[in-house]
Parts: C-alpha cells; sequence; structure tokens
C-alpha cells in the first residue's frame, strides 16, 4: 500500500503537500520554540540540505512467509522486549485476501527528504552523519508530539508511537539496537534482514525509485550483490 | 512476580455466569505453560472440588483451555503454538482429559494482550464470542455468527469492529495497532457438537484431533478473538536472538514441505521456515499442508483422487470446521495388506471414517436393504468432488446418516454393531479410538498412545537407516540426544527372549516411553515447541549427526525466562505435569485393566502400515536395521512391558494408580490426598 496518498482536510493529498513541505518545517519548528526546547545541533538541518541514506531496506512481499520474525527481532533488538506495535516493520497478513494481496510489509523508505525530520520539533528526529545519514528518531530527544507520524506521507505512517514509552520511533536500519549483539546501521547488519527466512528482506545502497512502491517491493529472487 | 516470557495472568470465563475473572498464571509455572499449567487448572476447578463423574465433555462443568507457552511471541522459532486441553468428546469409551494444539498467530498475540491463557467454563444461553483487547474482555452477541463456516466468522468479526486492519494505525486503549485480531473459531461442525470437530484459526491452523470444536459448540462459544498491543518481556534480549540464529546456523532448515514448483509457502508467526503452509494454491489458501490437504484423496482400488480436487477439499474441511484426521479417506497411504488381514488388496494408513463409510456400504452393512440409510452421500459418486462436500456438510450438520458419522469412526462401528470385531481387522484403532497414524512398528508410539489419550503424533523420531551411519553409531547418536545415554531404547527386537531383554518389552522400552511422555509434556505440549520440529535427536543437515536436542530447549528457554534450568529440569516439569494428568485420567476411571490395544495389534503383520519400517534391532551382538514390517504385539508382553512402564514411572502396577511417594517428589500432595480420599492411591511398593 506504499505509495498510496493519504487526503488530508483541505482535499490535497500528503505527497503533494510535501512538496510544500517548508510550510510544514516552519509550524514544526514553531512548535518547538513554542515548547521553549532548544534544537540539538544535528537537529539543525535545512530543508532540502539532507543526504541521502547509504542504505535502504527493500523486500519482496511475493516471497515473504508472513512470519513475522522480522517484526519480533526488531521490536527485541531495539526495546528488549518482543512486540508487534512497536516494530518499525510492519507486515499485515490476511490469509483470505488472494495472493499476493494477502502479506502487505510496510518499511520507511529513508526518504530522500524526510519529512518526519523536517518537521519535528526537537531535532529527535534526524538525519545521523554517524550512521550513514539513516533517517533516526533519538529517544531521549523526543518529546512524543507525534509530528513525525503526521508528517509521515504514506500510509500507514512508517514512523511508529511506542505508547508505552509515550515517544516515536522509526526504522534505523539497527543502527540504534542496545539488545543487538551485532553492530547494526547501514554500514552492519539489519536484524530483520538476518532473520528473514525468505529472503524476503534485504538492503540496498542505492536510493529506490520514488515514484511509486515498485522500487521497494521488488523481485529479490536473485542473489545480492556485494555493493 | 511472573517469570519472563509469562504475562503473569490467565483469563478465567465463566459463561454461564457472564463472568470475567483471571488466574495468577505464576502459580502455574511449576507445571511448564501450556497443557501441563491446563492440567493443573483442570485439577482444580473440574476434579479436586469433586462433585461430578468427569465423564462428559460436553458437560457444562468441562473447562476448555487455550494455553501459550513461555516462548510464544518472543521471536523463537517453532515455538508459538496454542495447546487446547480439557476433557475431549472424541476419545473412547471414556472422554478422557487430553490435548491438542495449533499454530498460526494466536498465542504470541494473547501473550501481546497481557494473556498466558484463556479457560473456559460454563455454557452462555445463547451464542457469543470472547473478545480480547489487551486488557479489555468482552463477551460478545454471536447469534449472527452461529452457522457461519470458520472462514465466514472469522471476517465478520474483523468487518464488525469497522477498522481497515493492516492498511492504517488503529488507536487502542493502551496501544496502537496495524494488526487484524488472530480468531480461533469453530464450523458448523463445532456448533452441532459433533465429536469430529476441530478448532480453526486463520485458513488452516486447526486443532483437529480430541474434537474441542465440539466442547466450544457445547458451550454456546463461537470463537474467541483476540488483539494485543503490548510486549513480550524476556530476560535476555541478546540471547533470544542468538539463540535463534545460533540454531539456524548449526542446523540448517531444509523445506520439509517443498509441494509443487511455484507454491509459496507461508509459516506460523516467528517460524523459521518449515513452510507448512501455502500462500498461493488456487485452494486450500494457507492449508496445513497435512492431513486436511490429503483429506479428500480415496483409497485404492478407486483411482487416485487428481490434486485440483484435493485441495479444493481441503478448503471445505477447514471451513465446517472438521477434524481433518479422523474423517480422512486417506487414499494416498494405503498399503499392501499381507495373508492374516483379509480386508482388500491395500488399506490406508488411517482407517478413517471416509474410508470405513465406503467399507461398511462395500460389505452391505450400510445403504440399500439395511437398516442404516445412507442418504445424503450419493455413495455411487464416492470417487467424486463432490461427494467430499456432501460428505463433510452431512457430517457437519448432522444430517440423515451424518448424525452416525459425525459421532467419530469408533462409536460409529459401534453403532452398527461391528464391534470388538473389526478392532481385529478392518478398523486400526490403536486405543482409545484414535487412528493407527504410523504408531507401528515404532513402539513409543503405540504405547504413548495407550498411556496418554489420544493419537500422541509422535513424528518426531526418524528411525530408518541413515546414509554413511553403522546401526551401532546410528543408536550411540539418538541416546545421546535422550540425555540418557541407553541405546537400548532403540532395540526394536520383537520376537524371542530379546524383545523381553532389550527389545519392545524390556525395561528400556519402558523408561524410554516414559522420557517421551515427560519430554512431550513439557517441551512440546507445555512450552509449545513445534510438534513437527522437536524433539530432534538425529539431525541429517548437522555434520555429526547430532540433532538439536537436548541442547535446543534449554537454551531457549533460559533466554526468554532467565533461569537456569538443565534439559533434564525439563523433563521433571513434564514428569510432574504428566503425573498430574495421570491423576486426572484415574479419577475419571482409568485403571491398568483399561490399557488394552485393539486386537490387530496382535495379528502377525499388524505393522505393515507403518511408514517406517527399517528400524534398528539388536541380535545380542551387533546393530542393525531390520525390516519390521510383521512386527505385532504379545499379549505376555504387553502386559509385562506396562508392569515396568508403572514401575518407571511409580505407579502401582496393579492398578496404574500413582504412588503417594511419586506425588509427593513432585509436590503433589494435594493430588495424593484427593485420589485416596477417592479410594484410588496407589500402594506403596
Ligand atoms: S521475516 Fe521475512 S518472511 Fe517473515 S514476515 Fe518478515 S519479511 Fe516476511
Amino acid at each position: 500500500m506504499a505509495g498510496k496518498t493519504k487526503t488530508d482536510k483541505t482535499g490535497v493529498s500528503r505527497r503533494e503537500f510535501m512538496t510544500g513541505g517548508g510550510a510544514a518545517l516552519a509550524g514544526g519548528a514553531l512548535a518547538g520554540g513554542a515548547l521553549g526546547i532548544p534544537l540539538p545541533a544535528e537537529g539543525a538541518q535545512k530543508p532540502g540540505a539532507y543526504p541521502l541514506s547509504t542504505g535502504y531496506l527493500v523486500y519482496d512481499s511475493r516471497r515473504c512467509s508472513g512470519c513475522q520474525s522480522c517484526m519480533l527481532t526488531c521490536s527485541l533488538v531495539h526495546d528488549g522486549e518482543a512486540g508487534a506495535s512497536s516494530s518499525r516493520i510492519q507486515i499485515a497478513r490476511n490469509v483470505f485476501d488472494p495472493y499476493p494481496q494477502d502479506i502487505q510489509i510496510f518499511v520507511c523508505r529513508q526518504c530522500p527528504e524526510p519529512l518526519c525530520v523536517k518537521n519535528c520539533p526537537t531535532g529527535a528526529c534526524h538525519v545521523s552523519a554517524e550512521n550513514g545519514q539513516v533517517r533516526m528518531i533519538a529517544a531521549d530527544r523526543c518529546i512524543g508530539c507525534k509530528t513525525c507520524i503526521d508528517s509521515c506521507p504514506f500510509v500507514p505512517h512508517r514512523t511508529v508511537f511506542r505508547v508505552s514509552a509515550g515517544k516515536a520511533t522509526k526504522c534505523d536500519l539497527c543502527a540504534d539496537t542496545p539488545y543487538f549483539s551485532k553492530k547494526g546501521g547501514p554500514a552492519g547488519s539489519q536484524a530483520c534482514v538476518e532473520v528473514c527466512p525468505s529472503g524476503a528482506l534485504r538492503l540496498v545502497r542505492e536510493l529506490p525509485p520514488q515514484k511509486d512502491n515498485a522500487g521497494y517491493d521488488r523481485d529479490l529472487t536473485a542473489p545480492a550483490v556485494k555493493s | 512476580m511472573a517469570t519472563p516470557g509469562f504475562a503473569g495472568r490467565i483469563l478465567l470465563v465463566n459463561l454461564t455466569k457472564k463472568e470475567i475473572g483471571e488466574l495468577d498464571s505464576a502459580r502455574y509455572e511449576p507445571f511448564g505453560g501450556g497443557h501441563g499449567t491446563a492440567a493443573a487448572i483442570f485439577w482444580e476447578l473440574c476434579v479436586a472440588p469433586g462433585g461430578w463423574d468427569l465423564q462428559d465433555a460436553f458437560d457444562p462443568r468441562n473447562a476448555v483451555a487455550l494455553m501459550t507457552g513461555p516462548l510464544a511471541g518472543t521471536g523463537l522459532s517453532y515455538a508459538g503454538r496454542t495447546s487446547v486441553s480439557g476433557m475431549s468428546p472424541q476419545s473412547w469409551p471414556v472422554n478422557w482429559f487430553c490435548h491438542s494444539n495449533f499454530g498460526g498467530s494466536f498465542a504470541p498475540m494473547l501473550k501481546l494482550a497481557g494473556w498466558d491463557g484463556v479457560v473456559v467454563v460454563g455454557r452462555a444461553d445463547a451464542p457469543v464470542y470472547i473478545n480480547i483487547v489487551d486488557d479489555r474482555v468482552t463477551l460478545e452477541d454471536a447469534r449472527e455468527l452461529w452457522g457461519l463456516t470458520t472462514w465466514k466468522a472469522q471476517e465478520e468479526i474483523w468487518r464488525r469492529t469497522s477498522v481497515h486492519y493492516g492498511r492504517e494505525w488503529q488507536e487502542l486503549g493502551q496501544g496502537q495497532t496495524l494488526q487484524r485480531p488472530a480468531i480461533v473459531t469453530i464450523g458448523p461442525a463445532g456448533e452441532n457438537m459433533t465429536r469430529v470437530a476441530a478448532l480453526v484459526h486463520g485458513g488452516g491452523s486447526g486443532a483437529g484431533q480430541g474434537g474441542f470444536g465440539g466442547v466450544f459448540g457445547s458451550k454456546n462459544l463461537k470463537a474467541v478473538a483476540v488483539l494485543g498491543t503490548g510486549t513480550v518481556k524476556v530476560a535476555d534480549p541478546k540471547a533470544v536472538r542468538d539463540s535463534r540464529e545460533w540454531w539456524e546456523t548449526r542446523w540448517p532448515v531444509s523445506a520439509e514441505f517443498p509441494g509443487p514448483a511455484g507454491i509459496v509457502h507461508s509459516s506460523c508467526m516467528g517460524c523459521r521456515g518449515r513452510n507448512c503452509h501455502n500462500r498461493n494454491t488456487a485452494y486450500g489458501r494457507d492449508s496445513d499442508n497435512c492431513a486436511e490437504a490429503g483429506w479428500y484423496a480415496v483409497a485404492p482400488p478407486a483411482k487416485p483422487t487428481p490434486q485440483d480436487v484435493q485441495l479444493r477439499s481441503a478448503d471445505i474441511v477447514q471451513q465446517l470446521g472438521l477434524n481433518a484426521m479422523e474423517t480422512c479417506f486417506m487414499g494416498p497411504m494405503a498399503f499392501p495388506v499381507p495373508p492374516d488381514f483379509p480386508v482388500q488388496p491395500s488399506v490406508p494408513a488411517y482407517t478413517a471414517l471416509g474410508w470405513y463409510l465406503k467399507k461398511m456400504y462395500d460389505l452391505g452393512v450400510i445403504g440399500p436393504g439395511t437398516k442404516f440409510d445412507t442418504s445424503p452421500l450419493p455413495m455411487q459418486d464416492y470417487e467424486r468432488g463432490e461427494f467430499a462436500d456432501i460428505y463433510g456438510l452431512a457430517i457437519a450438520n448432522r444430517i440423515g446418516i451424518g448424525d452416525l458419522l459425525a459421532e467419530g469412526t469408533v462409536r460409529f462401528a459401534e453403532k452398527l454393531g461391528r464391534l470388538p470385531e473389526d478392532f481385529d481387522t478392518l478398523l486400526r484403532l490403536t486405543a482409545w479410538g484414535y487412528q493407527d497414524h504410523w504408531s507401528m512398528p515404532a513402539v513409543e508410539w503405540c504405547y504413548g498412545n495407550l498411556m496418554d489419550a489420544r493419537d500422541i503424533n509422535n513424528h518426531d523420531m526418524s528411525l530408518g537407516p541413515k546414509p554413511g551411519l553403522e546401526c551401532a553409531d546410528f543408536v550411540k547418536i539418538l541416546a545421546a540426544g535422550t540425555a540418557r545415554n541407553d541405546p537400548f531404547w532403540f532395540d526394536y527386537s520383537w520376537q524371542g527372549e530379546r524383545a523381553y531383554q532389550t527389545g519392545i518389552y524390556s525395561e528400556a522400552k519402558a523408561r524410554f516411553v516414559a522420557w517421551r511422555q515427560h519430554y512431550a509434556t513439557y517441551y512440546k505440549e507445555s512450552a509449545l515447541f513445534c510438534d513437527w520440529a522437536f524433539s530432534n535427536l538425529y539431525n541429517r543437515n548437522s555434520p555429526d549427526g547430532r540433532g538439536y536436542t537436548p541442547e535446543a530447549e534449554p537454551r531457549f528457554l533460559n533466554a526468554v525466562t532467565g533461569r537456569n534450568h538443565t534439559f533434564e529440569d525439563g523433563l521433571e516439569i513434564g514428569r510432574r505435569a504428566w503425573n498430574m494428568k495421570r491423576a486426572i485420567f484415574v479419577m475419571q476411571g482409568r485403571h491398568r485393566k483399561m490399557e488394552k490395544f485393539a486386537g490387530y495389534t496382535y495379528r502377525p503383520g499388524a505393522s505393515y502400515c507403518g511408514f517406517a519400517l527399517e528400524l534398528p534391532v539388536f541380535d545380542g551382538s551387533r546393530w542393525d536395521w531390520v525390516n519390521c514390517r510383521e512386527l505385532y504385539l504379545e499379549d505376555r508382553g504387553v502386559e509385562q512391558w506396562k508392569t515396568h512402564f508403572y514401575n518407571t514411572e511409580g505407579w502401582d502396577p496393579a492398578t496404574g494408580y500413582p504412588q503417594r511417594r511419586t506425588l509427593e517428589e513432585l509436590e503433589l500432595k494435594p493430588v495424593a490426598d484427593t485420589l485416596q480420599s477417592a479410594g484410588r492411591l496407589g500402594s506403596p511398593p
């Protein structure tokens, strides 16, 4: 379903709205300022000034077995507790829908113009230079305002709200995984890719085509080529 | 405080009183979770208070439990099944306390909702379903769901909430989710209280054996739906993930069910890819590739049933909520019959209802000119796919002869006046009315059936010849896997004195069966390791042939729970739960005298339907694989074996009743007291 547009109250689709993201940033920054929260250095990123992520999670929804191991492992390595709601990758399954619509995979696209980053009032949601420019949320700076969640242009939103923690989170390609015994991040391992028994998840280096979903939901039958 | 891996609470629903309560699951942890915990709860709710005879599974007082194990929802693989327990309407002649289990995502979801299980007693005055969303538990009106197939009922429950599951995040009281509720439900077969009714979850995850669908029906309970937004806490998250990786690397999986080319498989939640289900077959969507996939395949001499007809029929059995194993036709697995079984040129491994019906028709026991009218079944169309539709509908709705068939194979035979004679020849119902399955010649399976209360599905013993391995080395590997190191557990000598010394009637075999029952009661039915994958004593993908038992089980469990349990500690939990079950059986009337196999097992050639016929045999000096197709049992030998078994278990060999010392050793003194008051405590040794 990724790539489908969501229409806001004005009737302007979110993806169209994305092109007017500067206004959204202004609103976000204002909100942060109004709350008196200082913007940390790494958060001070200008619109249009985002370096591309050096990694992207792509998937093959036709190969997926629907086991949701990726979800449980994602929450485990990030939060130390296994959960479905807190997983940054979401596998939605309806066994009564015909193949291949029976399984939908939703992952963060590491957008070139990340509205979640752009609109975060505290800079918690940021592009991390230390972690291969992945878009990630620093939990200690998140105030749980859900701006990043409302800003995500995709339905369902890829930023995830952890109700128990009162904070937002998102896929960071395992950059911040205190419960992962391997090095994560774009240059390291991703717990979901490693656990997937079906070869349905893969990390790629190049920015996938952004026009629709096909750049992310792709045929992964051929083995990965080291890049 | 609950141990990590456990949610800490068990939901207790009384449908008669419309009361929703809870039990502290920490109290039951000594029983391991799952079926062990359910046995302890059954004892407390149904046995200890007394006041009824524990004979009728459809009595509203029967407590049916859906239980998780400590590993469900943790991301560990092959470990997320849901256990089902309670008195079973399928077993014959007594409705023994019994177990079943099913896969899918129900157990992980229940745990994510904060519950270790759901126990249901009583009977609602009108159809209801139990709806669980985290802490919020409600009884919902199911009158409009009554009559729906298992698939339609699930879709209707999803539709009712008007949430676009899987499309939008849904805000709930305690969390938010993109997931849809996991639902276990019954179809018409359960509603009409047939004894061959399954619980079905998703497209094809089902608990068929035991007939618990009928127990739901007797309670006016259509379904249990659960949506959880929480988490499962584990003691050592790194160790949980690492142990899965260790296991997958050391013992790489090979797809056990490759299926036809082009099949895309699906799995239960957390599965590492055993691929038991299909995503993309035209029919049989998400079918388990086991009994239901071959449910309607008629036996020779009929011509083979085309695969598309079989797959289409797999849908029917699941939608009606029928126990596929018990009602199947089982044609693809037909075997040549030895001379002592003058039945017909070949007989299926399971002489289940679909086959036996035709046999009775061909013999003129039912049908035209008899007092058993076969309508509405078009017997002349037995080999056509439409027959399966009508057969299924007739049973599920108790129409015409379907009313008799709905009682299951053994009671159908009884009604036709065919017992006990057919037990000697036609009906391979090893014990308690359950199908033979593959329970001979690898006799720990049939012994397990006899000492338990159903077909124990002992698929995990892979005993046939292994390339590049001497038989003596092979049995050493198996013996090491049990952690008890007795190679004679695996001696299938069945003739002469050897059978009594180290073979199938020996003390070694009794110890092996006891080990197997303790293992299964804990690891498979309570910790809920997948029945298809555990135990694993030998593994062809491992360089030294060693399987992952006994290493993997404690490693996984300790990572989750933070305990420091050994494999043996787990066996002891299993022994405790097994003795609790034994006490329940005894209170239901179990006695040594009742523990008798069906007559066919004592006839030469009884093992001809075995799946793996080449078994290790020790001839007094060396080990070799020997074809045991002719293996059959001797009454004297079985009785000797029983004596060994009761002694091994610490049960009175005269009666099979547990002895006080045994129960007290397992911290079950109150159980011993209850047995004593009932005059059913074993005499001291
Ligand atoms: S782990 Fe792989 S196969 Fe399993 S749900 Fe995730 S993407 Fe699908």
